[in-house]
């Protein structure tokens, strides 16, 4: 009988738990789910509150497509944020691997000033990056969207604290058997932390996917802007129009979408293991 | 080694740091030099501008237009872009979409790179900012007086006023509104209240919101401004005989009696219930649907409300502003007006001529009829040429025409904290229509905090 009602207790509390869980994810979902359902919904039952359209229709993103230069837009915010995640993943794992295995004079110091740079916000910065990247030419260019974006500091400590949860003495046996540190880190840190690097590389390209204030300054015509400009397109001061908005913004939350679920195993590996706050 | 890699990481960055000191420095030397009047981006416009020219006659103008970021006022102006160059085939004007929110800081950070646009359409609080810091040519100074006078011949003479600062023009009106209440004639009919006829004072919208809220149960008015820019605030203030700012420019006034009674009169609505407890988006979403019976708004959101009356089965009015018994209204204006940046003398001249297109009769066509704003020649809505027939078809213009007689320019607050002192009256409106006491200590303090900011 104990066992019986102890069970009886365990469930009660399974369940409460669980409608917890159900009430977030509730929460967490249904703006994605308004948002795709709006985008079908003809602009007359826009504000209308109705779970599904009334009148199913595909005019939204016709309008979306033909408003803006969506393929181009998404094209380059692909490219952007696909560029700056791969150099932020380099130019962080290198760093990274230098301050776990080097301590060297000076180097908390380094691993401070880049910390630091993590907490200056990028209103301060953008007007002497721009400053520089007009200087260079790079106006109007992937390359001027792409460049000051190649570090961060933010990958760099978040790799810094996976790089030092992995044994130092499996790297000193590796360097004993006469492995370089090239090799070290390719063919025995990186597999290894795959998992965090994966849901780091997930937040650097949602990152760069939404950066909307730097493309903003760097690009002039639409053509040579990223999608998140393009989204802005829709909105005004006055009104916006919220049926081709959510088709736009449906079509925009796709790469996310995909990549999440191509590293989905990685991302949750990750999290399992408490490697990411 | 180890030694070795050590000292390189040092050295990367300490060159990164100092990189970024040093750019630092070269934008605070050209935000200066422009700040100073525009002496560095002269000379570098001038540069460019030469070359251009030698290299051809067609003068490229660059335009920065939030109206041109924007899906719906897109194609307007493009047309006018468009019939302009068709008209003046020696000049190009290359539009470049930026969103309202964001023209300013793009144009900061343009000055700063030395290479500003040569024409930037700026909302009109932020005037004072556009001549003390952007260095906006005023016309005065780039074409003839007779030239200048000429141009103006036909021009609403209140008009003229809303980009004049110091008695120099420096902005021409470019795409703006001013409060427009639009009502729900059907729900005035439910209520049994006269559906051709909104409204005259504050009075009588206070009775007939609570009328249509306890006979349709939908709710009865809704102000939109007191988020985001405090044209409409303005608009209250003045009407009841009250000013914003003094008319030395030195000296905020809007927590003074008559600028409290305004926001009361407000307060008053909100508490009695006849104005709703919504934000602006969710009161616009109301009305739409049919909920709420009056807003007071600007005339740019009309074609989308036009829509949703006609798919609601509802019939969309509009009235002019209601007034503060016996006082004449003020209305102020919102939206923009279109700055000359440029130091080159050819470019100049190449804005003034496309300034000249977007304000002239054939200009404000364009503007009022695709756009959805306001012609500043009044004699164009009774010109069949012009805007007669599209006037007598969109008859909800009319109270926003009527209006122009009484405009009042919306002030732009001087120095660089200019925002934050729009900021901080629009957030004591706020906090005041959401109180029941006494709104005096409110309005005074964030006056008090506010003229702490001006220069």
């Amino acid at each position: 009988m104990g066992q019986h009602a102890r069970f009886r207790r365990l469930s009660a509390t399974a369940v409460g738990k669980h409608a917890v869980l159900i009430a977030l994810s509730f929460l967490a979902v249904f703006p994605f789910y308004w948002m795709i359902v709006t985008s079908f919904k003809p602009e007359t039952d826009i504000f209308g509150s109705s779970l599904l359209p009334a009148h199913w229709t595909f005019q939204n993103y016709v309008q979306a497509w033909t408003a803006i230069p969506m393929s181009r837009m998404m094209a380059n915010s692909l490219l952007t944020a696909a560029a700056q995640t791969v150099m932020q993943l380099l130019t962080s794992i290198l760093a990274a691997y230098a301050f776990t295995r080097w301590q060297f004079r000076g180097s908390n110091l380094i691993f401070t000033l880049i910390a630091l740079t993590w907490l200056v916000p990028f209103q301060v910065i953008m007007i002497p990056n721009y400053v520089v990247i007009s200087g260079w030419g790079l106006r109007d260019t992937l390359m001027g969207l792409i460049i000051p974006n190649i570090a961060s500091a933010f990958a760099v400590m978040q790799l810094y604290a996976a790089f030092k949860s992995f044994p130092k003495a499996l790297i000193e046996a590796a360097h004993l058997d006469g492995a370089s540190d090239w090799a070290v880190l390719w063919k025995m840190i990186f597999p290894n932390l795959r998992a965090s690097i994966a849901s780091i590389a997930v937040l650097l390209f949602i990152t760069g996917w939404n950066d909307y204030f730097w493309p903003l300054l760097v690009t002039t015509k639409l053509e040579h802007s990223t999608l998140q400009i393009g989204l802005q397109m829709f909105m005004s001061s006055d009104s916006n129009l919220w049926g081709p908005l959510m088709a736009a913004t449906t079509v925009a939350s796709l790469p996310i979408l995909v990549i999440y679920l191509l590293l989905q195993r990685q991302i949750i590996e990750s999290f399992v293991k408490g490697g990411l706050r | 080694m180890t030694r070795k890699t050590g000292w390189t990481a040092a050295l990367l960055t300490l060159t990164m740091i100092a990189t970024a000191a040093c750019d630092k420095t070269a934008a605070e030397t050209n935000g200066e030099a422009a700040g100073a009047g525009g002496d560095a981006s002269e000379t570098g416009t001038a540069t460019s501008a030469a070359s251009a020219s030698s290299s051809g006659d067609k003068i490229t103008i660059k335009l920065y237009s939030y109206n041109l970021a924007t899906v719906g006022q897109k194609e307007g102006t493009q047309q006018l872009i468009d019939e302009f160059e068709a008209a003046h085939p020696n000049i190009h004007v290359e539009g470049i979409p930026v969103a309202s929110t964001d023209i300013n800081a793009k144009v900061q950070a343009d000055i700063a790179a030395g290479s500003p646009p040569d024409v930037a359409q700026l909302v009109f609080d932020g005037l004072d900012y556009a001549v003390n810091n952007f260095g906006a040519k005023p016309l005065e100074d780039i074409v003839p007086a007779d030239e200048l006078a000429k141009n103006f011949e036909g021009f609403s003479p209140n008009g003229l006023k809303l980009g004049q600062l110091n008695g120099k023009t420096y902005g021409l009106p470019f795409t703006f509104s001013t409060p427009v209440l639009f009502y729900n004639a059907k729900l005035f009919k439910d209520a049994g209240l006269n559906p051709d006829q909104g409204p005259a004072t504050w009075a009588e919208l206070k009775q007939d919101g609570l009328q249509i809220k306890e006979k349709t149960k939908a709710a009865g008015f809704h102000i939109t401004g007191a988020v985001g820019a405090d044209w409409i605030v303005q608009s209250l203030i003045g009407s009841n005989g009250g000013q914003v700012l003094s008319d030395d420019r030195k000296t905020l006034r809007f927590g003074e009696p008559e600028a409290v009674g305004a926001i009361q009169m407000w307060q008053d609505l909100v508490q009695s219930g006849a104005h709703d407890k919504l934000n602006d988006t969710e009161a616009f979403e109301a009305f739409t649907q049919g909920k709420t019976a009056m807003v007071l708004t600007s005339s740019a959101v009309q074609n989308m409300l036009l829509g949703a009356a006609k798919a609601g089965g509802w019939e969309l009015k509009a009235s002019a502003m209601p007034s503060f018994d016996g006082k004449p209204t003020a209305p102020v204006n919102s939206g923009s007006a279109l700055f000359i940046l440029s130091g080159d003398k050819a470019k100049q001249q190449a804005a003034w001529e496309f300034l000249k297109f977007a304000t002239s009769e054939r200009g404000y066509t364009i503007i009022t009829s695709k756009i959805g704003y306001l012609p500043l020649r009044p004699a164009i809505v009774d010109d069949p040429q012009y805007l007669k027939d599209w006037v007598e078809a969109n008859p909800l213009v009319k109270p926003n025409l009527e209006q122009l007689s009484r405009l009042q320019p919306w002030v732009s607050y001087p120095g660089p904290s200019w925002y934050q002192i729009e900021t901080t009256l629009l957030e004591a409106v706020q906090k005041s229509i959401a109180s029941a006491g006494d709104i005096t200590p409110i309005m005074q303090d964030a006056q008090n905090r506010a003229q702490a900011l001006m220069p």
